[in-house]
C-alpha cells in the first residue's frame, strides 16, 4: 500500500488508507446525489450539473498526471470529441426544417451539402453514438501515446505535443464547416432518450445522470489506482528509470493512463453536450483545456477527489461572479494569483492541504491503528462534505 | 520568377516576426530550462507600452522602443526574482506558474485599460512601400527584418563574447561549479530572464503597428514561438534562426497552395513528428557538460 517508491515512511498516512478513501469519495457522492432533493430549481440544477461534469474531467486529468505524471495539455481533445459524438447523435434526432423526416442537418443545407457524409451515417444508431463517444477519444490516445511513449518522449515535450495535437484537431474542426458547424458547433438538438427516459436537460433527470456517471467514473479511477497497475501509474511518475530497471514496459503503462483518461474524459463530453444541448469548438479550445489543468492543480492533482472539487469549485465560482463582467475580470485576476500560489507552496493542492492537517490532529501519537482511523474518518468526511456543498 | 520572390520575401517575413518572438524565449528557456508561457503577456505588454507612449506622451514608436525594452525587461526581472526562481527545482511546475502569472497579466490590463483593440501608428517614414528586384516591399518589414537581425547578432555578442555572456554559460553547464569559481549564478539568472522579457516586449512594439493590439494578442505568439525553439533545439541561438526561416517559409507557401488553417496544422503536425523523432531539435550545439 505505501504508494511513493521514494517514501522513507512505512506508516501508510490516514487519508491515502483505501476504506477510508472509500467512505470520504462516498460521502461526497451522497452529498452530491442529495442536492436536488433540497433544491427544487431546474436552471440551478443544470447549472451544477455543468460543474459537475467540468469536475469529472479535471478528475480524468488527475488519473494521467497526478498518478502517471504525463502532462497532457491537451485534455480538452478527448472531452470535444466525446461531446461532438453526442451532439452528431442528437442532432440527426430533430426533424430537420428544411428537408423534413430523415433530411439534412441545418448547417449542411446552408452549406450546400447534397447528402449526409458518411461518418454521420452511423450516429442514427444511439449505441453506436455512446461507443463512439468513449472509442473515438481512446483510439486517438492510443494512437497518440503509442507514437510518443514507446519513443521515450517525456515531460515538456509530452506537454506540447499534447497541445499540439489539440488545436489541430480544434483547426480542422472550425475549417471543416460543411461536416462540423464550424465555429457554430452543432445547435438545435433533441433530447437524449435512453430506455424510454428523456433527459431535458434543465430537469433533475439529467442531475442524477451525471451524479450516476461521476460516481462510477469516480471510483472505477479509484480502482484503477488501487490495482497493481494504478501503482506502477505511481512508481512511474515518480522514477520512470528505475520502473524500467525492473522490466516493466513503462511506454504500456503510460499508455494505458492516458487512455484510461481520455474515455473518462470523453463521457464527460458527451454529459456536457447534454447538460449544455450544444456542441462547440470551444470544447476543445485552449483556453478550457488550460482551465482543466488549473482546477486540477488547485484541488490536488494527487487525488482524484481533491481535482474534482477543485474543479466545482473554481467553475462554480466562476459561475456566480460571471453575473457582472468586472466581476468577472477581478475574479481571473485574482483566479491567476491563486494559481500562482498554489503552485508555489502546495504542489499538492487542496487536497494536500486537507491531508497534512489532518495528519497533523489524528496521525501523532497513534498506538492502535484501527482505533485512530476512525475519528479521523469521521471527521474528514464532514469537512469535504461541506466543502461540496458549498461549491454546489 | 517575380512570384517565387514574392513568395519568398512574404515566407521571410512570417519568419522574422517568429524569430522576434521567439529569440527572447529561446535564451530564457536555453539557458534556465523554463517554459515561460508568459512570454506571449511580455510581448502583448510590449505593445500596450507602445500604445501608452503614443497616445499619452506623444511619444513616436522608434525612440519609445528604448523604453519599452527597459519597462518590460525590468517587469521580467521582478516576476523572475519573485517567482521563477523557486522552482528551478520543478520544471514543469514553471509552466503553470508561468501561465498563472500570465493570467495576471493579461487581465490586469484589462482592467486597466479595457479589452478593446487598440492600434498604434506607423512611423511615417517607414509607411511606405518601396521595389526590390520587381517586386513591391512594405519598408517596415524591411525594417523588421533589419532590426531582428541586428538584436540577433547583439545576442549572439553578448553570449559569446562578453564576460557576462561567459558566465551565463558557465551556469547553464554546471550551476554548482559556476557557483565555486564566485559567479553570482541568482544574479545571472535574474539578468537573463530580464533580458528575454525585454527582447519580448520589443517584439510586441515592432509588430503592433501591422497587427491590433489587445490583451489576448500574446497567446497566438506564444505558440508559435514555443514550436520555433523546440524544432530549432534548445541552447542554439542558429537553430533557433533556421527553424524560424524553415517555419516561415514553409507556412507562407502551404497558405499559398491551401489556406491558413491548413497550413497551420500541417506546420504543428510536422513539429508533433519532428519532437518524437528528435526531441533534441534540429539543430544542437554540442557542449561538453
Amino acid at each position: 500500500m505505501v504508494a511513493r517508491i521514494d517514501s522513507t515512511s512505512d506508516r501508510v498516512p490516514v487519508l491515502r488508507r483505501t476504506w477510508v478513501q472509500i467512505s470520504i469519495y462516498g460521502a461526497v457522492c451522497l452529498a452530491i446525489f442529495l442536492v436536488p432533493v433540497v433544491l427544487d430549481n431546474d436552471f440551478l440544477l443544470n447549472k451544477y450539473a455543468r460543474y459537475l461534469v467540468l469536475g469529472i474531467l479535471a478528475m480524468a486529468l488527475s488519473l494521467s498526471w497526478g498518478y502517471c505524471g504525463i502532462l497532457n495539455l491537451g485534455q480538452a481533445l478527448s472531452f470535444g470529441l466525446g461531446s461532438y459524438c453526442m451532439a452528431m447523435a442528437l442532432k440527426l434526432r430533430t426533424v430537420p426544417v428544411h428537408t423534413g423526416e430523415g433530411g439534412l442537418p441545418d448547417f449542411m443545407v446552408w452549406n450546400n451539402v447534397q447528402e449526409l457524409p458518411w461518418f454521420w451515417a452511423p450516429f442514427y444508431s444511439m449505441p453506436f453514438a455512446l461507443f463512439a463517444g468513449i472509442a473515438v477519444p481512446v483510439l486517438l490516445a492510443v494512437l497518440l501515446g503509442w507514437f510518443v511513449f514507446r519513443a521515450r518522449i517525456t515531460g515538456v515535450y509530452v506537454a506540447i505535443i499534447s497541445l499540439a495535437a489539440l488545436v489541430v484537431v480544434n483547426l480542422l474542426i472550425i475549417d471543416q464547416q460543411r461536416y462540423t458547424g464550424g465555429f457554430n458547433g452543432i445547435t438545435d438538438l433533441a433530447q437524449l432518450e435512453i430506455l424510454g427516459m428523456e433527459f431535458d436537460a434543465y430537469s433533475s433527470a439529467s442531475y442524477y445522470l451525471v451524479a450516476t456517471v461521476l460516481t462510477v467514473c469516480l471510483f472505477a479511477a479509484l480502482a484503477i489506482t488501487k490495482s497493481k497497475t494504478g501503482l506502477i501509474m505511481q512508481a512511474i511518475r515518480d522514477h520512470e528509470d528505475r520502473v524500467r530497471y525492473f522490466g516493466y514496459d513503462v511506454a504500456h503503462f503510460k499508455i494505458f493512463a492516458f487512455a484510461a483518461s481520455a474515455a473518462i474524459a470523453g463521457i464527460a463530453g458527451m454529459l456536457y453536450t447534454i447538460v449544455m444541448e450544444f456542441a462547440s469548438p470551444t470544447f476543445l479550445g485552449v483556453p478550457l483545456s488550460l482551465s482543466v489543468v488549473i482546477w486540477c492543480a488547485v484541488g490536488g492533482r494527487q487525488s482524484l477527489l481533491g481535482a474534482m472539487l477543485g474543479a466545482i469549485l473554481v467553475t462554480g465560482m466562476q459561475g456566480a461572479l460571471s453575473e457582472s463582467e468586472t466581476f468577472l475580470d477581478t475574479w481571473m485576476l485574482v483566479m491567476g494569483g491563486v494559481f500562482v500560489a498554489v503552485v508555489l507552496f502546495l504542489p499538492k493542492g487542496l487536497a494536500g492541504l486537507v491531508e497534512t492537517i489532518v495528519e497533523h490532529l489524528f496521525g501523532q501519537g497513534r498506538a492502535a491503528r484501527a482505533a485512530t482511523g476512525k475519528p479521523a474518518a469521521g471527521k474528514d468526511v464532514s469537512g469535504t462534505g461541506k466543502k461540496a456543498e458549498e461549491a454546489a | 520568377m517575380e512570384f517565387v520572390l514574392q513568395q519568398f520575401f512574404t515566407g521571410l517575413s512570417i519568419a522574422s516576426i517568429l524569430l522576434l518572438v521567439a529569440l527572447g524565449l529561446s535564451i530564457i528557456y536555453g539557458a534556465m530550462g523554463v517554459i515561460n508561457l508568459a512570454h506571449g503577456e511580455f510581448v502583448m505588454l510590449g505593445a500596450y507600452t507602445a500604445w501608452a507612449l503614443q497616445k499619452f506622451v506623444g511619444l513616436n514608436l522608434l525612440p519609445s522602443l528604448v523604453v519599452i525594452f527597459f519597462v518590460v525587461a525590468i517587469l521580467g526581472w521582478i516576476m523572475e526574482r519573485g517567482v521563477i526562481r523557486f522552482l528551478y527545482e520543478r520544471p514543469l511546475d514553471t509552466i503553470l506558474a508561468t501561465w498563472g502569472l500570465g493570467v495576471i497579466m493579461q487581465q490586469a490590463v484589462r482592467l486597466a485599460v479595457g479589452g478593446e483593440l487598440r492600434y498604434v501608428e506607423m512611423p511615417s517614414v517607414l509607411s511606405h512601400s518601396t521595389s526590390f528586384l520587381g517586386v513591391e516591399l512594405s519598408v517596415y518589414r524591411i525594417f523588421i527584418f533589419a532590426v531582428v537581425t541586428a538584436l540577433f547578432a547583439l545576442t549572439w555578442y553578448l553570449m559569446q563574447r562578453t564576460s557576462i555572456g561567459m558566465k551565463l554559460r558557465a551556469v547553464i553547464q554546471n550551476r554548482d561549479m559556476a557557483a565555486c569559481f564566485g559567479i553570482n549564478a541568482d544574479r545571472i539568472y535574474g539578468l537573463t530572464f530580464a533580458y528575454g522579457a525585454g527582447l519580448a516586449g520589443l517584439a510586441g512594439a515592432l509588430v503592433s503597428p501591422l497587427k491590433s493590439v489587445s490583451p489576448e494578442m500574446g497567446t497566438t505568439y506564444v505558440v508559435d514561438a514555443f514550436m520555433v525553439v523546440v524544432l530549432g533545439g534548445v541552447e542554439s541561438l542558429l537553430g533557433t534562426v533556421a527553424s524560424a526561416v524553415l517555419l516561415g517559409e514553409l507556412t507562407g507557401a502551404i497558405a499559398y497552395v491551401q489556406n491558413d488553417t491548413v497550413a497551420k496544422s500541417l506546420a504543428l503536425l510536422a513539429i508533433v513528428v519532428l519532437i518524437r523523432f528528435r526531441p533534441q531539435g534540429l539543430f544542437v550545439s554540442k557542449v561538453r557538460a
